[in-house]
Order: C-alpha cells, then structure tokens, then sequence
C-alpha cells in the first residue's frame, strides 16, 4: 500500500511486500519446474502447487501486522478504507463477471487473477481517498 | 466534529509539521483532524488537549455547540 509517512511500521510492511514478492516469483518458478520435470504425485504435488500462494497469504498477513503496527490511526483508517475499496472492487468485478461466464460464455476467469485485480483496486482506490482527505 | 486547532497552533506559531512531529502523527492526520475531516480516537483526542495544556471540551467542539 502506497503511504506517505515513512514511519517504521511503513518500512517493515514494504519490507515484507518486497519479500513476499521475491518469493513468489521465486515459488512459482521452482513449482514450474517441479512439474515439468520431476512430475510429482500424491500430496507432494499439491504441496509444490500452493508453493507460490504461501508468499501471498504471508503478504496478507504483512497488511495485518501493518494495520497492527502503524500507530498514526488516521493513516490506519485510509488503509482500511483502501482495503474496504478492494474488496468491494473485487467483489463486484468477480460477481459480474461470473454471471457473463455463466449466460454470455465470456473467457473463463483464472482465480489466480484475484489476488491481483484485489490489489490494482486498492491501488486505484488511494488517490480517491486520498483526495477526500486534502 | 469542529475544534480549535488551527486557532491553537497559530498561537503557538507551530506549522502542521510541528505539531504533527509534537503529536508523533503524520502531518496528513493533522490537517485532516484539523479540517474536520477526521475525528482523532479519545487517546488521540486527550494527546491533543494536553499538549495545549486545556480540557479536551476546550479543543474539541460537538456540532451542537456551534
């Protein structure tokens, strides 16, 4: 999340974004290569699946610490609403767009796209917000 | 919720920086507490009224008293 003060809360949750970033390139490549070349089976295989999501559900706990952490509560509250923003955003685009699959054959969406369309909501939801507050 | 803070910091001749480095917030939360666009929290609230050496009623305004 995009903040303006760089108090250590701030620091440490970019920290761990970066992080969990690195890792799930890092995750995902390793869970690639896994697959094409050792071909595992059983409960290896989804263990080596969700190898690449484990960084993700770490970042989702990093905006929990974060919220935890950040001691400036009106800096707090906009992330919360930014959050409030994604999910709604992802909500809704994920609502509608599961109907256009269901009656009009739009293109299958891949839920690994959530994740992802979560964050491009919160992204578009700062300026908004932040705007409000000027 | 209105208050007296942009009265109470030109008195002072304290920027919203200052104030915001006294308060241990960010400058963005001193203007949007100061604008009326935040409501700090009761601990938030208490910070402000001491650092000015008044009650909390003294800085922070119900609409009703208007």
């Amino acid at each position: 999340m995009g903040c303006s003060t760089g108090n250590q809360a701030v620091r440490r949750f970019r920290y761990r974004c970066f992080a969990s970033a690195a890792l799930v390139i890092v995750f995902a490549f390793v869970a690639a290569a896994s697959f094409r070349l050792l071909h595992p089976h059983g409960v290896v295989a989804y263990l080596v699946a969700i190898l690449p999501a484990l960084p993700i559900l770490w970042a989702l706990v990093a905006v929990g610490q974060y919220l935890r952490e950040e001691v400036d509560e009106f800096q707090r509250a906009l992330h919360v609403e930014y959050l409030l923003w994604g999910i709604g955003g992802t909500l809704g685009v994920t609502t509608v767009w599961g109907y256009l699959e269901d009656f009009v054959q739009v293109r299958r969406l891949d839920l690994v796209y959530i994740y992802p369309i979560f964050w491009l909501f919160v992204a578009l939801a700062m300026p908004v917000v932040r705007r409000r507050y000027r | 919720m209105k208050n007296r803070l942009k009265v109470l910091r030109a008195e002072r001749d304290w920027s919203q920086a200052e104030l915001a480095e006294r308060l241990e917030v960010s400058r963005q939360s001193v203007n949007a507490i100061e604008t009326g666009k935040f409501d700090p929290s009761l601990p938030l609230a208490f910070k402000v009224a001491r650092l000015f050496g008044l009650r909390i009623e003294e800085v922070f305004l119900e609409d009703s008293d208007q």
